[in-house]
């Protein structure tokens, strides 16, 4: 049942919101109206300006033109706190819980003060009204116990359950289900039903049809920062929506590209399982580039982490050019031909306060030693090849890495596993946070590398990109390959519907 | 030397000081304070710029100082070590024992304790590094149990060693130099080497400035953390060694304190307790500087609980400093955690 919107008594109307970034227009007029009680599902690409929608009706930004409107009041100010106040509550991706703190604490974080008694926090007392929060959307947890006790849908919840003590007129739920195992899906959807049906109006940020099209009325698709439609969900097949996000059947499918000719196999992966992955089998060839694909909590990051030798097997194995790896750290692994790039270069890509020069020699320290020192002239002249290769723009390269552009600290990280050697070359978002030109810079370096024989193995959430790039796509979904695909005989329709959709092999006219 | 080293030089000159040059305003900053503290000492203080006193106050820093090399890649790595002044009592009260109950000749015996401090190390490291558990954790329990260790091998008494050939190495000169400061000159070129030019050093750097990019560029963190504290755990024995032997006797009742002087040399030296940074030359300046405002108090017959405070002041002024320079050198430091 999609409720009638009613404009005047809208839960929330944003009309004409502009908003634009350093060189991007992130929003260029968008109209967005959603009814008390209405579950919108909102959906787009990366870069189609939902984040920043998000970002503006919770406050944490403002907004460049345009107005918003909850319950009819106009919003003047954009803050967080203001946001609140109004009634809009979000979950973000992120869990944000206090782990050594009870259930109860969490849920009433810094506002503790009615339950306090002569300067005391009174345990009881917040216990009691924590608990009355769970219980009123019928959630059986404990608000005594610790929140690190919890599973991850329980903390979900959790933070849902802050959000509904706020008795928020408006819920944004970003991405909720995307570290969720599917059983426990089922409570946040029967949660989220509760909620509509008490007429609070919830934004959904998703891209997993099956969960949008049980609960979801409507379905908004944003792209280029424009709206393009929103439409009743059951006038949304997910082909239709694939088409609006994509802007055409077949819009930024690649053009004809030369096949590359491949080698034998350089990474095999027979049955691989962990905790996070079950039973991974493929092979890579030397020379070719193949893409890992899935929606955000699919897989793909885990599945690069398993191959390096990060987390734990559980059953399975993997090959590298023809050989059981001997040992599985990612020292063992650089050893044997196997480069990462991983996923977030601050955190694990770069010492970002060394030299460039010293972060591109890192994997590979004793090609610059003379005579048991550090060589500063070999070091010296290994960067600047790597420099000149990746053209990496840079003052010196003795400036520490923090100083550079994220395209150029990105072109280090690779410059970093190039120097290592590898013939199995794992990138994990190779071009997340990267502008225009070092992303050419990038593909036409995996090309270049692919013809030399070394064997790439690319996880993006672009599938664009991907469809650029790779000779080969692996469709992934709750830790398994569901689906395969020659990109020069597919469609980007195709491949994002399967994404979307999950096991079945999903064809342009949909859904099962 | 090569052709190619010369023809490179420019190039590695610039790559040279930049690399070292991170830290040159604090190090010249640093260089200032100990020029300065220098000069008034010699002026109002009576006896400072004699010989004498300036060869005293080497041997007296030579005691902290060893120890400090290796502290000063400890902090670098991110890492603390707080059991060393219980690691000195500990080597003193084993080579009592060892030449006095067990008639080790000295040698053997020095060997023992020094390849004992190493193991010591080694396993506190590996307990940080295998099990996971914070490196002050585990060195105060090691500060807490090497003590007792040493107070029950001796019945808390000290243990008279005797042998004048010994006592050179506490007392002793060489060409005019005390032996323990040659010593300390000894470890700051090996470790100063160790810590700019090696692949060990390197690592430590990465590791300390960021340990999940160390790791997955193939850097084995686990065993370089272990050796680290071996190193230092080695220090301290050899430390040790020299006071046992300036006292002419194995004595379980020294080195207290002596963890928080080390730390203070490579604090007040620039390095971040954060980990990734940090140099010799800064600890050597840091650890002078200390030693020079010390002796300076002592020989204007400042009361010694004052000298405690001007201590505790001077390392909160030198990280204020180094901090706020930071600040204003570059925009954006680490964030706070």
């Amino acid at each position: 049942m999609l409720p009638t919107v009613a404009r005047p008594d809208a839960a929330v109307d944003a009309t004409a919101l502009m908003k634009s970034y350093p060189g991007v227009q992130a929003l260029s007029g968008v109209d967005f109206t959603v009814a008390p009680g209405e579950v919108r599902a909102l959906l787009g690409k990366n870069g189609a300006g939902k984040s920043t929608l998000v970002r503006i009706l919770c406050g944490a930004e403002a907004p460049d033109a345009g107005t918003v409107r909850i319950a009819g009041r106009a919003v003047d100010t954009f803050t967080p706190r203001h946001a609140r106040a109004l009634g809009i509550a979000t979950v973000h991706q992120e869990l944000s819980l206090v782990p050594e703190l009870s259930v109860a604490d969490n849920i009433l974080l810094g506002r503790w003060r009615r339950s306090r008694r002569g300067g005391f926090i009174a345990r009881q007392a917040l216990e009691r009204e924590a608990g009355a929060v769970l219980a009123a959307f019928g959630v059986r947890i404990d608000p005594a116990v610790k929140a690190r006790t919890l599973s991850i849908a329980q903390q979900q919840l959790v933070e849902i359950a802050r959000g509904l003590s706020l008795q928020p007129r408006v819920l944004i739920l970003d991405e909720p289900t995307s570290s969720l195992p599917a059983s426990e899906v089922d409570i946040l959807l029967r949660t989220i039903r509760t909620l509509s049906d008490r007429g609070v109006a919830v934004i959904y940020v998703s891209h997993r049809m099956d969960e949008i099209q049980r609960i979801a009325h409507s379905v908004t698709v944003l792209r280029d920062g424009r709206h393009i439609e929103t439409r009743p969900i059951a006038h949304a097949p997910t082909a239709e929506i694939v088409r609006l996000m994509t802007g055409g059947p077949d819009a930024a499918a690649s053009g004809p590209r030369g096949t590359r000719p491949s080698g034998d196999i350089a990474l095999k992966v027979r049955g691989l399982t962990t905790a996070k992955l079950r039973g991974v089998t493929f092979d890579v060839r030397a020379g070719e580039i193949v893409g890992l694909a899935g929606l955000l909590g699919s897989g793909r990051t885990e599945l690069l982490r398993a191959i390096y030798g990060l987390d734990p097997i559980v059953a399975g194995g993997i090959e590298i050019l023809g050989r059981e790896p001997a040992g599985r750290s990612p020292r063992a692994m650089i050893r044997q031909g196997v480069g990462l790039a991983p996923e977030d270069r601050k955190k694990e890509g770069l010492v970002l306060d060394m030299s460039i020069a010293a972060n591109l020699v890192l994997a590979a320290m004793h090609k610059v030693v003379h005579r048991m020192m550090l060589s500063r002239r070999r070091q010296a002249q290994l960067s600047q090849q790597t420099v000149v290769r990746l053209s990496i723009k840079r003052a010196r390269s003795s400036d520490p890495v923090r100083s550079l552009s994220g395209g150029n600290q990105q072109k280090v990280v690779l410059g970093k596993c190039l120097n290592a050697d590898v013939k199995v070359f794992l990138l994990d978002e190779p071009t997340r946070g990267v502008d225009i030109d070092a992303k050419c810079q990038i593909y036409a370096l995996l090309d270049q590398l692919a013809a030399q024989g070394t064997a790439v193995l690319v996880a993006s959430s672009e599938v664009e990109e991907l469809m650029l790039l790779c000779d080969r796509l692996l469709l992934m979904k709750d830790g398994g390959i569901v689906a395969e695909r020659i990109v020069a005989q597919t469609s980007l329709a195709d491949v994002m519907a399967i994404a979307m959709d999950g096991a079945h092999e999903a064809g342009m006219d949909g859904r099962p | 030397m090569t052709t190619g080293t010369m023809i490179a030089s420019t190039a590695d000159r610039a790559a040279a000081s930049r690399w070292f040059g991170r830290l040159e305003g604090e190090i010249a900053g640093l260089l200032a304070a100990l020029i300065l503290v220098s000069l008034l000492a010699a002026l109002f203080a009576p006896n400072f710029a004699t010989t004498g006193n300036l060869l005293d106050i080497l041997r007296q820093a030579a005691f902290t100082g060893i120890i400090a090399c290796g502290m000063t890649l400890i902090i670098v790595a991110g890492e603390i070590d707080v059991s060393v002044g219980s690691a000195i009592a500990f080597s003193s009260a084993l080579f009592g024992i060892l030449t006095a109950s067990f008639q080790l000749p000295l040698w053997a015996a020095a060997l023992g304790v020094v390849a004992f401090g190493m193991a010591a190390g080694a396993g506190a490291g590996a307990i940080r590094a295998y099990f996971n558990i914070p490196s002050f954790i585990v060195t105060l329990a090691m500060f807490s149990a090497l003590r007792g260790a040493a107070m029950l091998m001796t019945d808390a008494i000290p243990v008279p060693i005797l042998d004048e050939g010994f006592q050179v190495w506490g007392n002793g000169t060489v060409l005019g130099l005390p032996v323990p400061a040659l010593i300390l000159l000894a470890s700051v070129a090996v470790f100063s080497v160790l810590a700019a030019r090696t692949v060990f050093g390197r690592s430590v750097y990465a590791i300390g400035g960021n340990a999940d990019a160390a790791h997955l560029s193939g850097i084995p963190v686990k065993r370089i953390r272990t050796v680290l504290f071996a190193l230092t755990g080695g220090l301290a024995a050899i430390s040790g060694l020299l006071m046992t032997s300036r006292l002419g006797a194995g004595n379980p009742n020294i080195g207290f304190g002596v963890e928080f002087a080390v730390i203070t040399s490579v604090i007040v030296g620039g390095a971040s307790l954060f980990g990734g940074k940090g140099s010799m030359l800064g600890t050597v300046l840091g650890g002078l500087f200390i030693a020079v405002l010390n002796n300076a108090m002592v020989l204007l017959g400042i009361n010694a609980y004052a000298q405690d405070v001007a201590n505790g002041i001077v390392v909160l002024l030198a990280v204020l400093v180094s901090t706020r320079a930071a600040g204003w050198g570059r925009a954006r430091r680490r964030p706070s955690p």
